[in-house]
């Protein structure tokens, strides 16, 4: 799962469901959304955790109907979406200073970080570590999927 | 303050409190303003304080309305799980997946290289757009758990197979010996992997069905494939069996099966094939035509020489491919651009830069004595009895003395003597006491038994047209595997294209075809993926005599296509002779009592 901002328009989000090779089995995609003033001002530091996790994230995740065992997000803020779905949530850890997470595990060539109080999901991923290729990359999928909203957007633009 | 609150007066506490309402007031000393010394009064209002507010901000935390587009890609085929990776083809080529250089972390330049399938501009819909750009890295796709590779291909072969994958229409025209094939059979095993095709049809010549075959066991052996052999009802039954994802077959049987079977019975297929796709370069001929009307949604055409003579038989292909209307003649400018979407061609040149070179060399020999008396005798003859023709001639007529020429350039038929033999004969020597392998092609068979008769020393083999379809595999077994069997004597037609013998380091065009584009596939069996040594091209060309000219009128002409074709391509598009040039082989002269005077072909395009 990843989001994109467009420019004046807000957030975008995407979520691309894959079998455990990479192979894409379902897209989904947000329209662009953006928060009002008073939304800034009142959600201050908890806005962007709130759009991009509960409420993008949120809303992706119901809506795919192959449910993910496991939601890959490239920014620490989308972890919020853990504490709104029983699915786990990881995220790549990119730079760890970034983070106030502490609990990591390594798959798939990658530092994976998960939400402090959801712990569990680091033994629930190395539970099924096995499944996942030893050349997998976890981070190419959100390219494809930065991708795509990309190609989404411009196409919905030009409309 | 809480509402309840302000209701209840004995709630809210009063304040009280004393204020010194003392003003001191300034006069200027001019005292012309008596009025400023009184005393201000003051009055004072009682005002009611209120106990609610007028306004009271509320927000409700809403939730902002989304949106979603989705898109569900296809379920793709699901076929029996491959053998271990330890196991072996059926050739016996060690199989192993694919193990691209692990993640180098977060340092982007030290990660493998990826290459990603881009939607062709054809893909107008968002959701077809989407279906192309969310497929992963063709290298870790294939990578995956669920394929196995016998070797990695190369990066050139990647972007091939991804150009393939996103297309309905292309045209592969990769230069011999870069891997079509293998390019091919990884897109089809791709699609129907992402459930975009489900059936299809591969046609290609005959004698090319064993390699297909073997290619497909190689790279997909996951595959199964069906070809239509055997007797008209069971041809006719493989034609229309359900569930068969892969039916090969060749061009006559495709022409002929498929006008047989009623038109609603016919089979449609996701993605109909045409290799060596040359095949349909007239698109009046009955192949051409039955190959246009298969049903299909995909249309691809396979060959290294997509154009042998003129321009105009890529429009033929065009057609095939669906890209030009029917009967379109679109010119050069418009074959560029539809060559510029369509078309994928890369040069060994420009790919394999590592390589072993191919090294050239024309080997120019005298004729002996008897063969020049014979050469001489029976092009004078033949001169005289085409000018006797008059305009009664035809191209035909002398394109017979053309090839009583170039055989007595082979050998005299009356003493058996051979320049080229002597010649061959040396070089085998030589090869043969290195425990090299070389390959002959010549256009006769005949030629090629005589040979046969006269380099027994080197255990020759035979492959040409009259060799059973079902031992020419073994022959090519044979040749590879056994270290006395030095030389493989083949027919241009029969030889030329499809077959991979890179290991063979020799090459001898015995005689020339008419065409050096069917040369260089010929002599890219040898020079082809997989050669580890330079291959020595010997081309054998009697001085003085008719294939001297052959070869000059058709050095002339390498360069004229590369304009359709671009840059790096000059040394495979050839053309081959056309009437008028064949007539200009010879000084022909009709005489009368009004003189002599030059004849030619009533139609100069007419060969």
């Amino acid at each position: 799962m990843s989001t994109l901002e467009v420019d004046g328009r807000g957030h975008v989000g995407g979520l691309l469901v894959t079998n455990h090779t990479g192979r894409p089995l379902e897209f989904q995609c947000t329209t662009p959304v953006k928060p009002d003033r008073t939304q800034e001002i009142l959600y201050g530091q908890s806005l962007r955790p709130w759009l991009l996790g509960e409420l993008i994230g949120g809303t992706l995740l119901n809506r795919v109907s192959i449910k993910p065992d496991l939601v890959v997000v490239c920014d620490h803020e989308m972890l919020e979406l853990r504490n709104h779905t029983r699915t786990p949530v990881a995220c790549l850890d990119k730079s760890s200073s970034e983070f106030e997470t502490t609990v990591v595990q390594s798959i798939g060539g990658r530092q994976l970080r998960f939400h402090d109080e959801h712990a569990d999901d680091s033994a629930f991923v190395e539970s099924r570590a096995h499944l996942v290729p030893d050349q997998a990359d976890l981070e190419e999928p959100l390219g494809r999927v930065r991708e795509a909203l990309s190609e989404t957007v411009k196409t919905v633009l030009a409309r | 303050m809480t509402n309840d609150a302000a209701n209840d007066d004995s709630a809210v506490p009063i304040m009280c409190a004393a204020a010194d309402l003392s003003v001191s007031v300034e006069t200027a000393a001019t005292g012309y303003n008596p009025a400023l010394q009184r005393i201000p009064q003051i009055d004072t209002n009682q005002v009611q304080l209120n106990t609610t507010l007028d306004y009271i901000p509320a927000w409700k935390p809403r939730r902002i309305p989304i949106k979603c587009i989705g898109l569900t890609l296809p379920e793709g085929e699901h076929f029996l799980p491959t053998k271990e990776a330890k196991e072996s083809a059926s050739d016996g080529t060690q199989l192993r997946r694919i193990n691209p250089k692990a993640n180098a972390g977060a340092n982007s330049s030290d990660r493998p290289k990826r290459t990603r399938i881009k939607p062709p501009s054809g893909a107008v819909s968002l959701q077809d757009r989407l279906f192309y750009l969310l497929q992963p890295p063709l290298e870790t796709w294939l990578a995956g758990q669920e394929l196995i590779m016998p070797f990695e291909p190369f990066p050139y072969q990647y972007e091939g197979i991804a150009w393939l994958f996103a297309r309905h229409s292309a045209l592969l025209a990769d230069e011999m010996g870069l891997g079509k094939t293998m390019q091919t059979i990884t897109a089809i095993r791709l699609l129907l992997r992402a459930g975009q095709v489900h059936r299809i049809l591969l046609i290609c010549p005959k004698p090319l069905i064993p390699n297909w075959q073997r290619e497909f066991r190689l790279w997909a052996q996951e595959l199964p494939i069906v070809t239509v052999e055997g007797s008209s009802s069971r041809r006719r039954m493989l034609w229309t069996m359900p569930g068969v994802p892969i039916l090969i077959a060749n061009y006559e049987l495709m022409t002929r099966d498929l006008v047989e079977i009623p038109e609603e019975e016919r089979p449609k297929f996701d993605l109909l094939v045409l290799d060596e796709a040359q095949r349909i370069k007239n698109r009046d001929s009955r192949t051409a035509q039955v190959a246009r009307d298969v049903a299909r949604r995909r249309s691809w055409a396979l060959t290294g020489t997509p154009i042998e003579n003129r321009p105009e038989e890529l429009s033929s292909l065009f057609e095939f491919m669906d890209v030009v209307p029917s009967r379109a003649c679109p010119d050069m400018r418009q074959l560029a651009r539809l060559a510029d979407e369509h078309i994928l061609r890369r040069t060994k040149d420009l790919v394999m830069t590592d390589m072993p070179p191919r090294i050239d060399r024309d080997a120019e020999l005298q004729l002996t004595e008897a063969q020049t008396s014979a050469y001489e005798s029976a092009e004078k003859d033949g001169i005289i009895q085409l000018n006797d023709l008059g305009d009664a001639i035809t191209v035909q007529h002398v394109f017979e003395l053309v090839l009583r020429l170039k055989q007595i350039t082979n050998y005299d038929p009356l003493t058996g003597e051979s320049t080229k033999l002597e010649r061959l004969t040396a070089d085998m020597e030589e090869i043969a006491a290195s425990g090299g392998k070389a390959i002959l092609f010549s256009q006769w068979t005949k030629s090629l038994d005589w040979l046969d008769e006269r380099l027994q020393p080197f255990n020759p083999l035979i492959y040409h047209g009259g060799v059973p379809t079902k031992k020419r595999e073994p022959i090519l077994d044979q040749f590879k595997n056994d270290p006395d069997a030095h030389l493989l004597l083949m027919s241009y037609g029969t030889g030329a294209v499809g077959l991979n013998l890179q290991f063979a380091g020799y090459v001898f065009l015995f005689d020339r075809w008419w065409n050096p584009a069917v040369e260089d596939q010929a002599i890219n069996r040898a020079h082809r993926i997989g050669q580890k040594n330079p291959v020595i091209v010997t081309r054998f060309i009697c001085a003085g005599t008719i294939e001297e000219r052959i070869d000059r009128v058709l050095r002339e002409k390498r360069e004229l296509f590369e304009a359709i074709l671009g840059d790096g391509d000059n040394d495979n598009v050839s053309l081959s002779l056309n009437a008028d040039e064949i007539f200009g082989l010879f000084d022909l002269k009709a005489h009368s009592k009004d003189g002599a005077r030059s004849i030619g072909p009533a139609n100069p395009k007419a060969a």
